[in-house]
C-alpha cells in the first residue's frame, strides 16, 4: 500500500476537518469526492506532507510521515498539485518546472529531460519558453500538473487538477491519469464526478470530514441507478445516495447515543 | 553550479535586491556627505539610523516565497537555505553601508551602522515570520521612527536600550538589544520562514 492511513485528525482551530479517518490505496488513480468543506483539502495537504495531523498516524510509500528524515524520502518520490499553487510570472515554463524539478532533487543532469517529458506529457512543450505571466488560467492549471509529474512520482496528488481546463483538455488530462495509475498511486480530488467515473479506479466519498463511502466508480454508478436521487447521470444519483445514506446513519447513529 | 540555485535566486527577486541594496548604499553616501558631519558626528545619527532600515527593508521583501505551498514539498530541509540567504544578503549590507560612515567609529561611524543593520534585519526577519514579507518592513520603520523621534529627550541606561537605533557605536547596551533582536528573528525565520500569502 503506497498510503496507510489510520485515526487522521485534522483540526483547524475549532473546526474539525478530518475525523478518525483509515485509509488504504495502492497503485491505480482514486478520485476524491465530497462536498465544499468535507475535508478533501485537508487530506490531500496531509498526504502531501504539507499539513500536520492533530492525531493519527500516516504512512506514505512504507514510510512514517512524522519522521523529518523518513518524509525527505517521501517528498522525493511524491508530486503535488495543490488547488491554487503560486507561481513566478518571470520564469519561463521551463523554469517554473525545473524549479520544482530542483526542489524534488532530481539530478542537474537528468533536469531538461524530465521538463521536456512532463511539458509534452501535458502537451505544452511547444509553450515551454513562453513566461508563465503570459499564459492562460488552463494553460497554468497544466503547468501545475507538468511540475507535479517533473519526477515521475510514486505517489501523486492532485487537488482539482481538471480546473479550468477545457473539455477537450481535461479528456487529454483523463487519459494521462490513466497512464500515471498504471504505476503510481494517484490521488484526484475534485467536485466533478463525470472526472472519477472516466478515469478512477476507485472512489473515496468524504462528508464532514469521515469517509462516506469507498468503492469502485461502477459500483457508486450502479448505487445511483437504483436510487432515485437528484443527478442527471447514474453516477451523480450514486453521489447524492451515497451521502444521504451516510448522513443518516450519522443521525440514527446520534440518537442511539442519546 | 547547480542549475537549480539561480532559479532560486530569481524566485527571491535576489537580482532586484542587490541592485537595491546598491542604490541604498550610493544614497547613504550621499546623504552622509551632505550633512557635513566631519566636526559633528552627531549629524550622521540620520544616516545611521535610516539606511539599516532601507537596507533591511529591501532584504525583508526577498524573503517572500510566491510558491510556498510547493517549496514545502521539497525534498530538502529550509532552514539552512533561509539562513544563508539571511545572512548573506545581511553580511552584503554590512559590508557596504558603512562606507558611507567612514571614521568616527567611537559615536556614529561604522560600528554603529553595523549593529542598526544587525537589529533592522532582526526585526525584519522576525515581522515576515509574524506578518509576511510583503510587509516585513512597517514594524522596523515603526520602531526606528518612534526610536529617532522619542530618543532626543530620553536619558537613562533604559535608553540606551530601547532606542538602540540612535545610539553611539560603542554602546554595549544598544549592541546587546541589536544583536538580541537579530539572533531572534534570524532563528525564527530560519525554522518558519515567512507567513504564506504575505
Amino acid at each position: 500500500m503506497s498510503v496507510r492511513v489510520t485515526g487522521l485528525c485534522v483540526r483547524h482551530r475549532r473546526t474539525v476537518a478530518l475525523d478518525s479517518v483509515d485509509l488504504e490505496l495502492g497503485a491505480g488513480v482514486h478520485g476524491l469526492l465530497g462536498p465544499n468543506g468535507a475535508g478533501k483539502t485537508s487530506l490531500i495537504r496531509v498526504l502531501a506532507t504539507v499539513g500536520r495531523p492533530s492525531a493519527g498516524r500516516v504512512e506514505l510509500l512504507g514510510r512514517n510521515s512524522d519522521s523529518p528524515r523518513e518524509r525527505s524520502g517521501i517528498r522525493g518520490r511524491l508530486g503535488y498539485l495543490p488547488q491554487e499553487f503560486g507561481f513566478y510570472p518571470a520564469f519561463t515554463v521551463r523554469e517554473f518546472v525545473a524549479y520544482v524539478a530542483w526542489l524534488k532533487e532530481v539530478p542537474a543532469d537528468r533536469v531538461p529531460a524530465a521538463v521536456e517529458r512532463a511539458l509534452r506529457r501535458v502537451g505544452l512543450a511547444d509553450r515551454a519558453d513562453a513566461k508563465m505571466r503570459t499564459l492562460s488560467g488552463g494553460m497554468i492549471r497544466r503547468v501545475g500538473i507538468a511540475q507535479a509529474v517533473v519526477n515521475d512520482p510514486s505517489l501523486l496528488l492532485l487537488d482539482e487538477p481538471t480546473a479550468g481546463l477545457d473539455p477537450e483538455q481535461r479528456v487529454e488530462f483523463r487519459e494521462l491519469l490513466r497512464e500515471l495509475g498504471t504505476s503510481a498511486t494517484v490521488v484526484v480530488s475534485t467536485h466533478l464526478v463525470e472526472d472519477v467515473a472516466a478515469a478512477c479506479t476507485e472512489v473515496t466519498l468524504l462528508d464532514e470530514g469521515r469517509i462516506a463511502y469507498r468503492g469502485t466508480p461502477a459500483a457508486l454508478t450502479r448505487l445511483g441507478e437504483t436510487s432515485d436521487g437528484p443527478g442527471d447521470h447514474p453516477i451523480e444519483r450514486g453521489y447524492t445516495a451515497a451521502l444521504r445514506a451516510h448522513r443518516a446513519r450519522g443521525v440514527t447513529d446520534a440518537r442511539e447515543t442519546v | 553550479m547547480n542549475p537549480g540555485l539561480p532559479l532560486y535566486a530569481r524566485s527571491r527577486a535576489l537580482p532586484q535586491t542587490l541592485a537595491a541594496l546598491a542604490a541604498t548604499t550610493g544614497f547613504a553616501v550621499w546623504a552622509a556627505g551632505a550633512l557635513d558631519a566631519y566636526l559633528d558626528p552627531g549629524r550622521r545619527v540620520p544616516v545611521v539610523a535610516l539606511a539599516p532600515l532601507l537596507a533591511a527593508a529591501v532584504i525583508g521583501a526577498s524573503l517572500r516565497s510566491d510558491s510556498d505551498e510547493l517549496d514545502r514539498t521539497a525534498v530538502r530541509p529550509w532552514w539552512p537555505r533561509r539562513l544563508a540567504h539571511l545572512l548573506a544578503l545581511t553580511a552584503l549590507a554590512s559590508a557596504v553601508l558603512p562606507v558611507a560612515v567612514a571614521g568616527h567609529a567611537e559615536t556614529f561611524g561604522a560600528p554603529a551602522m553595523i549593529r542598526n543593520i544587525l537589529g533592522c534585519v532582526g526585526i525584519v526577519a522576525l515581522a515576515a515570520v509574524v506578518l509576511g514579507a510583503r510587509l516585513s518592513w512597517l514594524p522596523a520603520f515603526g520602531y526606528v521612527s518612534a526610536a529617532y523621534l522619542a530618543s532626543s529627550g530620553a536619558r537613562g541606561r533604559a535608553a540606551t536600550v530601547w532606542a538602540w537605533p540612535v545610539q553611539p557605536g560603542a554602546q554595549p547596551g544598544a549592541w546587546a538589544a541589536a544583536l538580541a533582536a537579530f539572533a531572534l528573528g534570524t532563528a525564527l525565520y530560519a525554522v518558519r520562514g515567512a507567513r504564506p500569502g504575505g
